[in-house]
């Protein structure tokens, strides 16, 4: 009986302490995380991208949106960049409208990743006081100010400068072709068509397509080359080496992209950005890549139709006078010079330091005659230093008019590498133009621009055979 | 109270010489009211005498051949004396005995109590005190329990993998780290006072033991006395509250037995902020006597244990915030909520025969099997989603950053470590400050909203709670064997086998509000050489035969993998006591197995490399101990003990990196370990002491840690591999009765724990396949370093007041000192001083998936590198020394049939900040960026990490008993 009392006391005891000693380590409720339709006050002023973008471009220096008297000023857009590939990084790319934009700036943010907070479509109200305009990198970013540059936003401070609304709206690309490039599309959403990468990026040495920037040249971002279908224009494509798509191959075929506009680190060309490969709809297989010279059967060296290792020249000038075309058709004077290392001549062609923008050279031999032989076939030996983008390409006629720019020229399938910053070596063309009949001139033309385009190149021993 | 160790005497002494022939009487009093005690138990064990007292107190033992004895005094509750008497043909008459409560009777339950709360068990740094609890009547060890605890030190410097816990014979100790894991019968205190400790490497009955010692909790319905037991305790550490009931039935007539108990702890919050402690315990255990012969009992332990964790912190992080911050919570929807929780729930059955062969044989045969998971939960923020290139390549993109508060870009000391610092640096700095300071807690709302948006479009989790599990199965069965073949020589021997099935593997406990979490490596990236090969579809895949999984809440994914390991065996010992001199040698052998069982094929380690059965690890080791007690007089004894005896690697060192691989350690081997201790102990009734040297010698210990680091920029493990090291250094522990009312004592503890040679060590990560990564000569040179185990040197100055009215109070001063901090084996390896800008580590540190490919990186030593200035950064950061003062008090009333009582401890009364660990970083070692990083004007961006003690906190405990 007794111990029954006890047994009792001992259980109310345990429950009334138990009841108390809940502990919160589970069930918990979701947060609110519902973003409300952002009210302004009604000192509040809304600046619309372009009259941030004018005010900059008549001030022509980076300056500071001061407090006003009453209420905030801010500037309101929709985010068209995501960091959720790690194409962009600590920065927010936004456009005025969600169609038919007629404005882009650059926020920088010193948050990552941002995807998570401010999705692609998300429109923001950027709180414009205390912050700061400037150009950065060729376009127009706002941020706050360290001495006469821009830097990123603190991330302290992020909270109260860029506020969500809650409208995510569908952004619709820009439809926009690439001769159309211009200041005012920077920093927006565009779409190109009929677009592909080109030829050489596709059909490497390596025996595959280069990947957006996983090569072991690419530094900081891999650019590569896009080409219009519709006008041969072309527009350098970046990718980071920090994004999670790097080491995918570039796709083949053609089609459209949807991505950034904006210019290289060093505001030296446009440039554009994707924010995934999602964004890159190449479903036309077929290429429009230019027609090269397609010879085939068999190829043979017994008989040497035509040589030249330039083994017997000491300058460029030689070669006038024994029937070469050595010109500089841009308006400029550099052209092909002679050059030797260890003992070895051969022809050398750069644009850089020349201040030539753009540099367009020629260099076509002596006609070759290909009526006595059969079985031809043209090599040649090319080196490329100092690698900034592929602007040599490799043609043959046998119709020369004696001037390059009105001779009808047939491509051809050379073996131009891709070279790196340092020196590189000979690497060999061999080219069945055994098709051919007649008198055939082969050309090299190089088109480049110093401070842009610049790559130097070698070539030398070009060489038919035949029998 | 059984004890085997410390003979506690305590007596007054008055010899009268009568002339009857050959007896000894005298009279037994309380020591506290003086009054006549009766029924006390008075046994004289070589004679196999033993006589009560009657209600005067008196005794009378007659008839005893001349001889030596040792004569017995017991009384429930009251502390067991024991006097040894020469007689020579006449009578001894030892006059006035006063016997003394038996202390143990409160203070066991403070000492076990402050173990349960402090004994935090996070990895690698929990305190060794676990087999002190029982041996707190020996002053030394009692410190070291009450007071030193708190501060990390580690008696002799032992970790408690060094020491061994038994419930009834069956070792407890994990098979994965060796360390007894306490959760698994944490808050069973009431019916856990049954123990025996065998210090060091001593004689045991059970055991071959190890150096810090083996305790055997006995809990046998049996042997608990009749009674209910009801506590409250009231603390600030680690829980808030606890309650417990127990109550046991003691010895039927019908021959059965039973005892239960059920508690339970709690806390929103312990010392540290955001640490909750969640906890359910229940023992049953119930006995049939079915003869005199035979016994036997059933147990049931359940012991569940959630805790919310804390970590770690820099000395700018502490500076900022306190250390009581703890960047692992945040408010979510209002309610606290810590993102890295401890839960473990690991019952226990077992079955326990015991056989009285005869009365000098007994055979103790145990079956045990322990079952349940221990997990870890932290977050995953490496959430990515598909894309698909238009030439239908794959990748995944998404992923986030480390969500800790702490990040290392969060604080001021990131912004502060640029070159050439403008107001800019300065503001940036101040902002992130403030922003830390004020808002410096784990952000739950932003992980919500990154789900939601990603859910909002179609795409998976960004974050995910993920779990880590480890779930065991283990079987132990022993058989134990006691004889007392002669009145001197006892001979203990015993078989034991025990078979750990395992699986480890990550489990996705939330999804915070996504649908799907895509399983693959966020941080699987391709290298140069196989850039565009598309391998990358591959290396990502945590299971290849599943690819591109989407996982839910309770799925399994990232690693799962099942490992068995199987030990048998043998102990055998014989102990010899004679009158001047006791002495005993004892031998073990044993086998251990471990072998892995890849459940998913890791896409960096394909087909068998991950997959299935690993190659199996065979441990052969044996030991052997001996000692011996010289008994100078009764009051003053020598005492040595020695062992030599190999210990298999555990089975978290034995595999390079278990999650992805089917890999084991290369050279791995067992440890050998050396001890020789030696005490001098005095017993006189004013003072008792006890003065130990000890000397620790291991060699061939194994040792793997994870990291990632800024040297060769990869996640990698570091193993470690022919770890030599020291212990030696003296104990010292005195206590004088100067009053029959007051004690005072002091005790010190000076020694020196270190590195005796430079290791080999390489380094092992998915980036580079199976190769070994070594740097210059393979090596780490750690000769010399202090291995960090607490404070080398303690010292404790104390007095305890004991009321005959039932309460005392006692107060202790303790110093501490020489600590140390971890160092980074990296750092001390070539790596640091060697220049890797100048290497062209993209292409050196390539996957291989050679058998035995190695690659080396050595030579290119910095330009600057200056042999003074490296001596500097390389130098092992000693902690500042601490004074901590602790005080004890309680009350005990009895009431007719109930015992009711408390007591309290504040511990840390003046509030000291003291530091009680730490560790160096391994992240940016290289000379260079050490030279950056230690004269950083406003501290490290990556500097040591301390664990703090606590400031002052308190523990109180009412008990009711009847």
């Amino acid at each position: 009986m007794k111990t029954n009392k006890i047994f009792q006391l001992t259980f109310l005891l345990i429950a009334f302490l138990s009841i108390n000693s809940c502990v919160e380590n589970n069930d918990f409720d979701t947060p609110n995380i519902s973003v409300d339709p952002v009210v302004l006050g009604p000192n509040d002023v809304v600046l619309d991208i372009g009259a941030v973008i004018a005010e900059y471009n008549q001030r022509g220096e980076i300056f500071t949106y001061e407090s006003l008297p009453q209420g905030n000023r801010y500037m309101t857009g929709y985010v068209v960049s995501s960091d959720e590939g790690g194409n962009f990084f600590e920065e927010l790319v936004i456009q005025d409208k969600s169609e038919n934009p007629s404005a882009g700036i650059v926020i920088q943010v010193d948050v990552s990743p941002l995807f998570t907070s401010y999705e692609f479509g998300r429109k923001i109200y950027v709180k414009l006081d205390g912050l700061s305009v400037n150009v950065s990198n060729g376009v127009v970013q706002v941020g706050v100010r360290n001495g006469d540059n821009l830097a990123k936003i603190p991330a302290p401070l992020r909270a109260q400068h860029i506020i969500r609304d809650s409208e995510i709206a569908e952004i619709i690309p820009l439809p926009v072709s690439i001769s159309d490039f211009s200041e005012d599309k920077e920093n927006l959403y565009i779409r190109l068509t009929d677009v592909q990468f080109s030829k050489a990026e596709i059909f490497t040495d390596l025996g595959r397509p280069l990947t957006y920037a996983g090569e072991a040249l690419d530094q900081f971002d891999g650019e590569r080359t896009l080409q219009s279908c519709a006008d041969n224009s072309t527009v350098t494509f970046s990718t980071s080496t920090f994004s999670d798509f790097k080491s995918l191959l570039l796709p083949a075929g053609k089609g459209t992209v949807d991505g950034i506009l904006t210019r290289d680190f060093f505001d030296d060309f446009y440039t554009v950005y994707v924010n995934s490969p999602e964004d890159i709809n190449f479903d036309d297989e077929n290429r429009c890549d230019p027609d090269v010279l397609d010879c085939t059967g068999p190829v043979s060296t017994s008989v040497v139709v035509f040589e030249e290792d330039f083994e017997s020249i000491t300058n460029e000038g030689q070669l006038d006078g024994m029937g070469w075309t050595n010109i500089n058709v841009s308006g400029g004077s550099e052209r092909y010079e002679r050059n030797s290392f260890s003992g070895d001549s051969y022809l050398k062609i750069s644009a850089f330091g020349t201040n030539e923008d753009p540099l367009e050279a020629w260099l076509v031999t002596p006609g070759i005659d290909m009526d006595n032989t059969t079985q031809e076939e043209l090599s040649f030996n090319i080196s490329t230093n100092f690698e900034t983008g592929k602007i040599l390409t490799a043609y043959i006629t046998n119709n020369y008019t004696g001037d390059p720019l009105t001779t009808t020229w047939t491509e051809l399938d050379a073996n131009i590498p891709i070279g790196d910053s340092g020196f590189g070596d000979f690497v060999s063309s061999k080219i069945n133009i055994s098709c051919l009949d007649g008198t055939v001139h082969v050309a090299f033309k190089y088109l480049g621009a110093d401070g842009g385009a610049e790559t130097r190149y070698h070539i030398d021993d070009i060489k038919v055979t035949g029998m | 109270m059984k004890k085997t160790l410390g003979i506690i005497l305590m007596f007054t002494l008055f010899q009268i010489h009568s002339f009857a022939q050959n007896s000894v009487s005298g009279i037994i009093l309380d020591g506290d009211t003086e009054e006549p005690l009766f029924e006390v138990v008075v046994g004289i064990k070589d004679a196999n005498i033993s006589v009560t007292t009657d209600k005067l107190g008196a005794f009378r033992i007659d008839g005893l051949a001349d001889g030596v004895y040792l004569v017995k005094i017991s009384k429930k509750r009251y502390e067991v004396q024991n006097y040894p008497i020469e007689i020579t043909g006449s009578s001894i008459n030892l006059g006035k005995i006063y016997l003394y409560k038996d202390a143990s009777t409160e203070q066991d339950l403070s000492v076990i109590t402050i173990a349960d709360d402090e004994l935090n068990a996070d990895d690698g740094f929990t305190d060794n005190i676990a087999g002190l609890l029982q041996s707190s009547r020996d002053v030394f060890n009692s410190a070291a329990a009450f007071d030193f605890s708190a501060t990390f030190f580690r008696p002799r410097g032992l970790d408690n993998a060094n020491g061994k816990v038994l419930i009834n014979g069956i070792e407890m100790n994990k098979t994965f780290n060796g360390r007894p894991q306490w959760a698994n019968w944490g808050g069973l205190n009431d019916l856990q006072r049954n123990q025996v400790f065998s210090p060091g490497i001593s004689a045991n009955d059970y055991t071959f033991g190890d150096i810090a010692g083996t305790n055997n909790i006995i809990m046998r319905a049996s042997q608990y006395g009749k009674g209910t037991r009801i506590s409250f305790a009231s603390a600030n550490r680690s829980y808030n509250g606890r309650v417990m009931a127990s109550h046991s039935s003691g010895i039927g007539k019908n021959g059965w037995s039973y005892a239960f108990l059920a508690s339970r702890r709690f806390g929103n919050e312990g010392y540290v902020d955001g640490t909750f402690y969640d906890a359910n315990s229940f023992f049953a255990s119930i006995e049939k006597k079915i003869n005199e012969k035979h016994s036997i009992n059933a147990n049931l332990i359940y012991a569940q244990n959630k805790r919310g964790r804390s970590a770690p912190i820099t000395e700018e992080i502490f500076r900022l915030k306190g250390r009581q911050y703890n960047p692992n919570w945040g408010y979510q929807a209002g309610k606290m909520r810590n993102s890295r929780t401890r839960d473990i729930e690991e019952p226990i059955v077992m079955l326990n025969h015991y056989w009285n062969i005869s009365e000098k044989t007994t055979l103790n045969t145990n079956v045990s099997y322990q079952f349940g998971s221990i997990g870890n939960s932290r977050i995953d923020n490496g959430g990515t989603r598909l894309v698909t290139n238009p030439n239908g390549q794959q990748s995944y993109i998404g992923g986030a950053r480390n969500p800790t508060p702490e990040y290392y870009q969060n604080l001021p000391s990131y912004f502060l470590s640029f070159y050439n610092l403008n107001a800019f640096n300065f503001q940036n700095a101040f902002l992130a400050e403030q922003e830390f300071i004020n808002n410096g807690q784990f952000d739950w709302d932003a992980i919500y909203l990154a789900n939601s948006i990603s859910t909002s479009q179609g795409h998976n989790a960004i974050y995910a709670m993920q779990e880590d599990r480890i779930d065991d199965n283990q079987l132990s069965v022993n058989t134990i064997f006691a004889s007392d073949i002669t009145q001197n020589i006892r001979l203990n021997a015993s078989l034991n086998y025990r078979g750990l099935r395992n699986q480890s593997y990550a489990e996705l406990t939330d999804l915070f509000g996504a649908t799907g979490f895509l399983d693959v490596d966020f941080f699987a990236e391709e290298n140069s050489n196989t850039v565009g090969s598309q391998l990358l579809n591959t290396i990502a895949q945590s299971d290849v035969r599943n690819p591109n999984r989407i996982v839910t809440e309770g799925d399994r994914y990232k690693y799962n993998y099942k490992m068995n390991a199987d030990v048998a065996s043998a102990f055998a010992q014989a102990q010899f006591s004679y009158t001047k001199v006791d002495f005993y040698v004892a031998g073990n052998y044993g086998i251990t197995t471990y072998q892995r069982d890849g459940l998913f094929e890791n896409g960096n380690y394909q087909g068998n490399l991950s997959y299935g059965k690993s190659e199996k690890l065979e441990f052969d080791n044996f030991g052997l101990k001996a000692g011996l007690t010289y008994k100078i007089s009764g009051q003053h004894l020598i005492n040595f003990n020695s062992a030599y005896f190999t210990k298999a690697p555990t089975l978290g060192n034995s595999f390079e990196n278990a999650r992805q691989n089917n890999r084991t350690v290369r050279n791995l081997q067992s440890e050998t370990v050396r001890s020789l201790d030696a005490s001098y102990i005095l017993r006189t009734p004013m003072v008792k002491a006890r003065l130990t040297g000890y000397y620790s010698d291991f060699s061939d210990g194994t040792d793997i840690n994870f990291f990632f680091t800024e040297v060769g920029g990869a996640f990698v493990q570091e193993i470690i591999t022919g770890i030599d090291r020291r212990n030696f250094g003296g104990e010292l522990g005195i206590e004088a009765q100067v009053t029959p009312t007051i004690k005072l004592k002091g005790v010190a503890a000076v020694g020196q724990n270190t590195f005796t040679n430079n290791p080999d060590v390489y380094y092992t990560s998915d980036d580079f396949g199976t190769a070994r990564l070594t740097y210059g000569s393979g090596k780490t040179n750690l000769k010399n370093y202090h291995v960090s185990s607490g404070p080398e040197r303690a010292f404790q100055l104390g007095f305890e007041y004991r009321d005959p009215d039932f309460w005392w109070i006692g107060a202790t001063a303790n110093h501490f000192s020489r600590a140390f901090v971890d160092v980074s084996a990296l750092k001390r390896s070539d790596a640091f001083a060697i220049d890797l800008d100048l290497i062209d580590t993209q292409n050196i540190l390539q996957p291989s998936y050679g058998e035995n490919d190695e690659i080396n990186i050595s030579g290119n030593t910095f330009n600057d590198y200056d042999e003074n200035v490296a001596r500097g950064l390389l130098r092992q950061e000693q902690l500042n020394s601490s004074f901590i003062v602790n005080v004890i008090g309680g009350k005990s009333w009895k009431l007719g049939d109930y015992y009711l009582g408390f007591f309290a401890t504040i511990n840390n009364i003046f509030n000291v900040t003291y530091k009680t660990g730490g560790f160096e970083q391994s992240r940016r070692v290289g000379y260079r960026d050490q030279v950056d990083e230690q004269s950083q004007q406003y501290g490290p961006v990556f500097g040591n990490r301390y664990f703090f003690g606590n400031g002052t906190t308190y523990f109180l405990n009412l008990y009711l008993r009847f």
